[in-house]
């Protein structure tokens, strides 16, 4: 049996100096998605590729520090990252594969 | 003879009895049979969800019963020594405890899930079925009020992260009060999203099969089964941290022991990047 990893005195303060940080970027990311989302000129597909930028960098944001996967050992990585490239896979084949059906 | 015989197997078992005591490898095992309660019950669930509804909702009473019963048990079991220290969590794999390992399994499965709800969503919007358009941001949703919960998301992330943070240098009043923080952001979340969807429902006439303005009547299928789905989890979530709340109030989580305090961050934490993307894809897209 393999003793786990948990974080020793030092380590602790190390990961949680970064929550406040992680918050705050988070909800300047959400009131610039309002903004981007309800008044910027920008054109719709521009539009959906900075709202959907913004919401990949705070979704980063909490897994990396909040989850601690930036702290985890690497091959960690595999589980969620792996089932999402699968799914990806997927979606990506179900969205090609539909056309414009017709109505029922 | 026989007596010097009997005393020196006796010594021999105390000796063994205090290597199990002191070996922090070795495991122990608590013998709980509630378990395979939840097992038996889910099977019977299973099973009644198929040929028989009496059957499935005696499944349920003996899943619940279970649920209950190990809970309790788990309640009452405050700081136990098998997971005193940290070299009592058994791992298989280095540097990750095996419930750590589980809750990542159990996330990606979760990844999955919803991608496939997302994805099937998207499929259905780009496909345009019955010829008529989505809802765009502020037509039909409240975006101003989603918002404010995102943002209350956000601060329960913050808030159970915290928590963690305060239990891993011992701190057990500064971990209590912000367990009971995440617990009420958590409330606030699935009562501000219950009144979101009556107001939908009966007032605005966003239905599962109609939609208001002329819009796609999938429109208002596909915002339920991803927003009520995301609303489940933060439900399982907010009862989890009831659950959490209630043990550290009792002293069950130490400096030492509190693995279960970083599960439910983890867990909590999932949920608030589900609601990430969903915020964006169904709220503002």
């Amino acid at each position: 049996m393999t003793p786990a990893k948990t974080p020793t005195a030092d380590e602790a303060p190390a990961r949680s100096f970064w929550y406040a940080y992680v918050f705050l970027i988070a909800a300047l990311a959400l009131a610039l998605q309002l903004y981007v989302a309800v008044l910027s000129p920008l054109a719709y597909a521009d539009r959906v590729l900075v709202l959907v930028g913004l919401a990949t960098v705070m979704a980063a944001l909490v897994v990396a520090y909040d989850m601690h996967l930036k702290y985890e050992p690497r091959w960690i990585l595999l589980i969620p990252f792996g089932s999402l490239a699968l799914v990806f896979v997927l979606v990506a084949a179900l969205l090609a594969s539909s056309g414009s059906a017709p109505p029922p | 003879m026989a007596g010097s015989a009997l005393l020196a197997a006796g010594h021999r078992v105390g000796m063994a009895e205090a290597e199990v005591r002191t070996d922090p490898e070795v495991e122990h095992e608590h013998g709980s049979p509630w378990p395979f309660v939840i097992a038996v019950g889910a099977a019977i669930g299973y099973v009644g969800l198929v040929i028989s509804l009496p059957l499935l909702v005696f499944g349920v009473i003996v899943f619940l019963a279970g649920a209950v019963g190990w809970l309790r048990d788990d309640l009452h079991s405050v700081s136990r020594a098998v997971y005193g220290t940290a070299t009592a969590i058994s791992a298989k794999f280095r540097h990750v405890s095996d419930r750590k390992l589980a809750v990542w399994l159990f996330l990606a499965t979760e990844v999955m899930f919803f991608s496939a709800l997302i994805g099937t969503s998207w499929t259905l919007r780009f496909r345009n079925s019955y010829g008529l358009p989505w809802g765009m941001p502020g037509q039909v949703l409240d975006v101003p009020i989603t918002a404010l919960n995102t943002f209350i998301l956000f601060a329960s992330s913050l808030t159970m992260v915290e928590a963690l943070a305060s239990i891993e240098r011992g701190d057990q009043k500064r971990m209590r009060r912000f367990l009971a923080a995440t617990l009420v952001l958590g409330i606030a979340f699935v009562v501000i999203q219950a009144r979101e969807f009556y107001t939908l429902y009966f007032v605005e006439g966003l239905t599962f099969t109609s939609a208001p303005d002329g819009l796609n009547p999938l429109y208002g299928q596909t915002f339920f089964i991803q927003t009520g789905t995301h609303g489940a989890h933060v439900t399982a979530g907010v009862f989890a941290l009831l659950y959490t709340t209630i043990k550290a109030w009792k002293g069950g989580f130490t400096k030492e022991n509190h693995e279960a305090v970083e599960l439910v961050a983890l867990y909590w934490n999932f949920v608030d990047v589900v609601w990430i993307f969903l915020f964006t894809i169904v709220y503002l897209i």
